[in-house]
């Protein structure tokens, strides 16, 4: 029994997990929050303190759990608070998205940077990934 | 394991579209969670006397604290458990706030998702463990970047305050902008006697240090003990500072970027910048026709400087006091959009600048060219809806402030964020204006958005109090957050060790297996993400934690 009991699986609203960074994406989601800004609540976030703490199974164990797809943001690449850290991330995501491709789910990862300043830039974000797994799940393309 | 859960209202912030009720009923009946309460405002005394009287009396062993974004008020709540006898890092706080009652307005899936984001703290709290923070010993020193103003004042009040001050200047004087303004308003002094009488204090101060036409190379280290090289003229120095405020001040807006304004291309056309370097030495003519322009480079969606820049506004109406002052016959026009003369008296002095005779017109500007017998400065009539065409001897363009143009060395050298105008961005608008998301590191002054120079002034020292208050203290605590090797489990493959980017793994030859250099972990918790079997985890962020929190957010409910 995954997401919500009461209701029935396809109508139901999509659950996303995003991991963010304490630094940039986190602090971005604060702004948005700060400034009142709206985004779906099937948006949930993990804070982490760096990008490259998100390891590839988390994002899959997301996915097994139920959740609808799932996100890695963090510091732009050049601005990481751990110097390197998102270059990590970057490559690590990219080899993950090649296997959801192989398992045509390519659409339920994604990766995106967001500075701290970019609660709007945050907002578009998940409310276009939001968006888009919505459209495509009440096409019935997924689950 | 005996949980604490307390919801905060927060006035009506968060009970206005979370049912703070319902959520506090559901996790009432969760085994390991002995209170579930709800608060207006868990953060006012009453609030954390009730927490601490529950912690003492129910002997909690975890708490949840779901208000506000954990960043705020972290270190009241951890000085609260504290007191409660509590380690402080089996606190969780839950942002029931910022990411969620904020940001959607529908009470009942706002409620489902307070209760979820209350249950992943709930999950993930179950896996903390008491931590030690470690003590670090603070140099009672700072670094001032940038001579201006704001920098100066930082300087004055911290070398008062016996702190040893390091001042780098990338000029060869000190003083920036203010140093070559005349006749500032309202003060009516230069501003040769202003930073004079500054720099005549500071370097009389034994605790001073003043480097002009000096850069900074590098700059590592953590609060407390910030180290970093400076090339000087006479060679390279090396410093340890306790903390930095950051005071690069601004650039002003090169009017070049307009081009159908003409700057550059004519004389006759100036900046407010010019105009303050050269008045004495302007030729007019008896009956002079000037026109000023208010807004070149700010409130310009189209060259991305969308912002306001305080000061230009008080400028334009210096100018044309000044040209009224010296010729009375003077033709003066403004062209602005509106006039903001916010600061105290700044109403009263274009009140009386327009009294003097100075015209104001609100307009646009289109372009500026040559005419037959001066400038010919073409716009529209924004109150009247009409194009006008009018002949001037004189344009001046009262130029807004640009981002300093160090923004971007300095920001990637000592890791701070700029904000969306590339001006340094403050911790929180409100509650955190003169921090950084980097702890010890201030920005003070125009390097973190227009200011006049009053305002340049107290943001500057209110920079250096706070530095001051934690300079003072003569120690810090560093975030127990490190990496740890679980032995048994680590195969020695040395992935984390090629990973790790501050070089704080270290392979142990003997045992074949990884070890972490605990001062070196910067707490990134790549080494955790990296390592194939699991065997090395970051304190407080663990695997089984991380993967029980994405249980909560997507399980059943």
């Amino acid at each position: 029994m995954k997401g919500d009991s009461m209701e029935d699986q396809a109508g139901k609203n999509p659950q996303i997990i995003g991991f963010a960074c304490s630094f940039c994406t986190f602090k971005a989601s604060e702004m948005a929050g700060s400034l009142r800004m709206k985004y779906p609540e099937g948006v949930r976030l993990i804070q982490v303190p760096c990008s490259s703490r998100v390891d590839p199974a988390f994002v899959i164990k997301s996915i097994f759990e139920g959740a609808d797809a799932a996100f890695v943001a963090g510091c732009h690449p050049g601005d990481c608070h751990f110097i390197k850290g998102n270059y990590f991330t970057r490559r690590k995501i990219a080899a993950l998205k090649e296997m959801f491709d192989a398992f045509s789910m390519k659409e339920k990862l994604r990766l995106f940077w967001v500075s701290a300043a970019e609660a709007r830039r945050f907002v578009e974000k998940v409310t276009a990934m939001y968006d888009e797994i919505k459209d495509a799940k009440d096409a019935g393309k997924t689950n | 394991m005996k949980t604490g859960i307390f919801i905060c209202h927060c006035g009506h912030n968060i009970i206005h579209t979370v049912d703070v009720k319902k959520v506090r009923d559901y996790f009432s009946k969760f085994p390991n969670v002995t209170v579930s309460s709800d608060y207006p405002f868990v953060c006012s005394e009453p609030g954390q006397d009730m927490i601490r009287e529950n912690i003492e009396k129910e002997g909690l062993d975890r708490v949840i604290i779901a208000s506000c974004t954990p960043s705020l008020h972290q270190e009241l709540f951890k000085d609260l458990l504290k007191k409660a006898a509590l380690n402080p890092f089996l606190l969780r706080r839950v942002g029931i706030r910022e990411h969620c009652s904020w940001v959607g307005d529908d009470v009942e899936k706002n409620t489902e998702k307070a209760i979820r984001l209350i249950k992943a703290g709930l999950y993930a709290a179950a896996h903390y463990v008491p931590l030690e923070e470690k003590r670090v010993d603070v140099t009672k020193s700072a670094l001032i970047i940038g001579g201006g103003v704001s920098g100066l004042s930082a300087a004055l009040f911290l070398s008062r305050m016996g702190m040893h001050v390091y001042l780098v200047e990338r000029e060869a004087r000190l003083g920036g902008h203010v140093r070559t303004l005349k006749n500032i308003w309202p003060i009516r002094q230069d501003g040769e006697a202003v930073i004079g009488q500054m720099e005549a204090e500071l370097q009389a101060g034994e605790n001073v240090e003043i480097f002009t036409s000096t850069s900074i190379g590098s700059f590592e280290g953590s609060f407390g003990n910030y180290e970093a090289t400076l090339d000087t003229p006479t060679g390279e120095r090396k410093i340890t500072a306790g903390g930095v405020i950051v005071a690069i001040g601004f650039s002003p807006f090169d009017a070049r970027v307009k081009p159908e304004l003409g700057y550059g291309r004519d004389e006759r056309i100036m900046t407010t910048v010019d105009f303050e370097a050269k008045a004495d030495s302007i030729e007019l003519p008896a009956h002079p026709r000037v026109a000023i322009l208010h807004c070149v480079g700010s409130r310009d969606e189209q060259i991305g400087k969308p912002y306001c820049s305080r000061v230009c506004c008080i400028n334009a109406l210096r100018v044309g006091e000044a040209i009224k002052e010296r010729y009375k016959d003077a033709y003066v026009e403004s062209f602005y959009m509106d006039v903001r003369a916010h600061p105290r008296g700044g109403e009263e002095f274009f009140e009386d600048t327009r009294e003097k005779g100075v015209l104001f017109t609100r307009g646009n500007i289109a372009e500026i060219i040559p005419g037959p017998k001066g400038l010919l400065v073409c716009g529209e009539d924004t109150l009247l809806a009409e194009p006008f065409e009018r002949e001037f001897d004189l344009a001046v363009l009262s130029i807004g402030m640009s981002p300093p143009v160090d923004n971007q060395l300095i920001s990637s050298l000592l890791k701070i964020t700029l904000d969306k105008d590339k001006f340094f961005l403050e911790a929180h608008v409100k509650l955190r204006p003169f921090d950084t998301a980097v702890k010890g590191i201030f920005i003070a002054g125009t390097c973190s958005g227009p200011k006049d120079m009053e305002e340049a002034i107290n943001h500057g020292r209110a920079s250096a109090v706070k530095l001051f208050g934690f300079l003072n203290l003569g120690y810090a605590f560093v975030d127990p957050f490190i990496a740890m090797v679980d032995v048994k489990r680590c195969s020695g493959c040395r992935m984390c060790e090629k990973a790790c980017v501050a070089k704080a793994i270290k392979y142990d030859d003997v045992q074949r297996i990884a070890r972490v250099e605990e001062a070196a972990c910067m707490g990134c918790g790549l080494c955790n993400s990296t390592c194939p079997s699991s065997a090395i985890g970051l304190k407080g962020y663990v695997d089984t934690m991380i993967d029980d929190e994405i249980g909560a957010l997507v399980e059943a409910i």
